[in-house]
């Protein structure tokens, strides 16, 4: 910007302005065409019969009464039965546990404006969170079941893996929409990246982080039902056998149980998340 | 000696854009209270925070108690930097700290890692963090979160701040801009005092005209990253004001 352009006269055109500018509403429809055209095909592909898919509610709740009916409640109070729901407990508090402690550390390195290093912390932390996000909580209670045997121990191990991946991701978005003001006066005052994490960083989402954690234990606690049903310890080990011997009314029980289970954790962590958001605006 | 020698320095903020400042030479010495003057977008911020390289300049040289600032590793520029206050426009405090923790943090240079994180200060910080609460008059809000302060209160905890890091060197960023105008002359009151008190140097970009010849015995002009006026403030005529802030009109 020198004086020049100011005093050059410029022929006087008169502004245009359109909603939609050629080029980029040409991409953007073609773009959304495209993805209907492919769910369409999906469709298609999947061979989909209206008459079966409507045929099958009907089915599947003549089912559920003739074979799945009455539950068999007495079940439930099975010692080892409950023996399996605590353990399933413990498992998603210790994996819950562990996974927060570690995706704390990655969440630092991979988050791009406080991050320890860009070239060396920034792609190691985003690997790892990405790793665990990429494999699901399934295949890690396999690997780990295959690795060190059966038992609630592949199992914490599996959750652990699956918390770092989700908790890890929403620290980490987390730490980068926080504001950077006072964390660029704390660097000017010398202070190291650590310095900056402690005091810049978490004073800003310690209470977002503790509303995630929470929520990171509540899905955990959900896995934390299936990962038995493939070795990793806790009820669904018991879930696992009651299907393979076709004991539909056991089955029933265990799943009711797992729905009232799953229910009172999500009726738990909301009240606690509602109590931290009215902290939050405090 | 001058305390703070800048030559030719230059930064464009992507190697493809504009050169934001285009070969600035200055000196501050010891004794300055030196304000840096222009209008919106002239570069003033840019340069404040290229002095302790917030900003990494693209070219020339800045030399600060005698050392190449633009040479330094990572950790010699975290040595320097706890040299160097700092005070913003929009403090820039943890809004969720308390007002002790946020001045204790001036000290983060000098503290160890360990320390820092189990916030174990040494106690000789924390009696001067509340020598210096109490000199700046926030001797009642020691606790209390730094959010629950006026922007006045405010900018003197960001006073205090830059103060415990005993530095040799203030830069100050438009530190009156968010307050009105009776605070405004307090806080640079205040700011006068501590800098001859500990002796200190200060470079200080300031909107307010007025102000900076109330305040300042030095002013640097700028204009669109090129120095347009350089002098002691009561050379500076009602000519060169208009020549710097010539740019206004757009
Ligand atoms: N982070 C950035 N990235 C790209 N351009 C920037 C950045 N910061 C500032 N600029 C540009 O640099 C120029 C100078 O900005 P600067 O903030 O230094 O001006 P200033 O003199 O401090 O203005 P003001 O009085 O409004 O604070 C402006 O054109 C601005 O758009
Ligand atoms: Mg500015």
């Amino acid at each position: 910007m020198s004086s020049q352009d100011m005093n050059t006269p410029r022929p006087a055109a008169p502004p245009q302005w359109t909603r939609f500018p050629f080029p980029e509403t040409l991409i953007r429809y073609s773009a959304l065409l495209g993805v209907l055209v492919f769910l369409a095909w999906s469709v298609h592909f999947l061979n989909l019969d209206l008459q079966r898919v409507l045929g099958a509610f009907p089915r599947l709740g003549a089912i559920l009464a003739d074979r799945y009916f009455p539950p068999e409640l007495g079940f439930i109070l099975d010692q080892r039965f409950l023996m399996s729901v605590l353990n399933t407990i413990q498992m998603s508090i210790l994996g819950g546990a562990f996974g927060v402690l570690l995706a704390i550390p990655l969440a630092w390195f991979a988050s791009h404006n406080v991050t320890l290093h860009r070239w060396i912390f920034y792609p190691f932390g985003r690997l790892s969170i990405m790793g665990c996000r990429a494999i699901h909580e399934t295949i890690w209670t396999i690997l780990f079941v295959t690795v060190i045997g059966f038992g609630m121990f592949a199992g914490v191990l599996a959750l652990t893996m699956f918390c770092i991946g989700f908790a890890g991701k929403l620290f980490s978005d987390e730490i980068e929409a926080i504001d950077m003001k006072p964390v660029e006066a704390l660097r000017s005052t010398g202070a190291g990246p650590l310095q900056v994490f402690v005091f810049g960083v978490l004073p800003q989402v310690k209470i977002a982080f503790v509303g995630i954690s929470i929520y990171t234990w509540d899905v955990a606690f959900r896995a934390a039902t299936v990962v038995g049903f493939f070795g990793g310890g806790g009820m669904g080990w018991y879930l696992q056998r009651a299907t393979y011997e076709l004991q539909s009314t056991r089955v029933a029980a265990i799943l009711l149980t797992i729905i009232a289970l799953v229910s009172i954790s999500e009726v738990v962590s909301g009240w606690l998340r509602q109590r931290l958001a009215g902290e939050r605006l405090a | 000696m001058p305390v703070l020698e800048v030559r030719d320095l230059r930064v464009r903020y992507n190697n493809t854009g504009p050169e934001i400042l285009r070969g600035l030479d200055f000196s501050v010495e010891a004794s300055d209270f030196c304000a840096v003057i222009g209008p919106s977008g002239a570069g003033k911020s840019t340069l404040i925070r290229c002095i302790n390289r917030l900003v990494e300049p693209s070219g020339g040289s800045i030399t600060l108690f005698g050392e190449d600032m633009l040479a330094l590793n990572a950790r010699d520029l975290r040595r320097m930097r706890r040299r160097i206050g700092m005070i913003f426009q929009e403090f820039n405090l943890v809004n969720r700290m308390s007002v002790m923790d946020n001045v204790l943090s001036g000290r983060l240079g000098y503290t160890g890692s360990l320390r820092s994180v189990f916030r174990l200060f040494p106690r000789e910080d924390v009696e001067k963090a509340l020598e210096l609460l109490a000199r700046v008059g926030l001797s009642d809000h020691v606790n209390k979160r730094a959010d629950a302060l006026s922007g006045g209160q405010r900018q003197r905890v960001g006073i205090a701040r830059a103060l415990m890091q005993q530095p040799d060197l203030l830069l100050l960023d438009e530190p009156t801009s968010a307050l009105d105008p009776k605070i405004s002359r307090d806080v640079m009151s205040l700011i006068r005092d501590l800098a001859r008190e500990f002796d200190v140097p200060v470079l200080c970009n300031i909107h307010d005209v007025q102000l900076a010849t109330e305040f300042c015995n030095r002013i640097i002009g700028l204009q669109d990253g090129i120095k347009k006026f350089d002098g002691p403030t009561e050379t500076m005529q009602k000519a060169n004001m208009e020549e710097i802030y010539a740019m206004e009109v757009l």
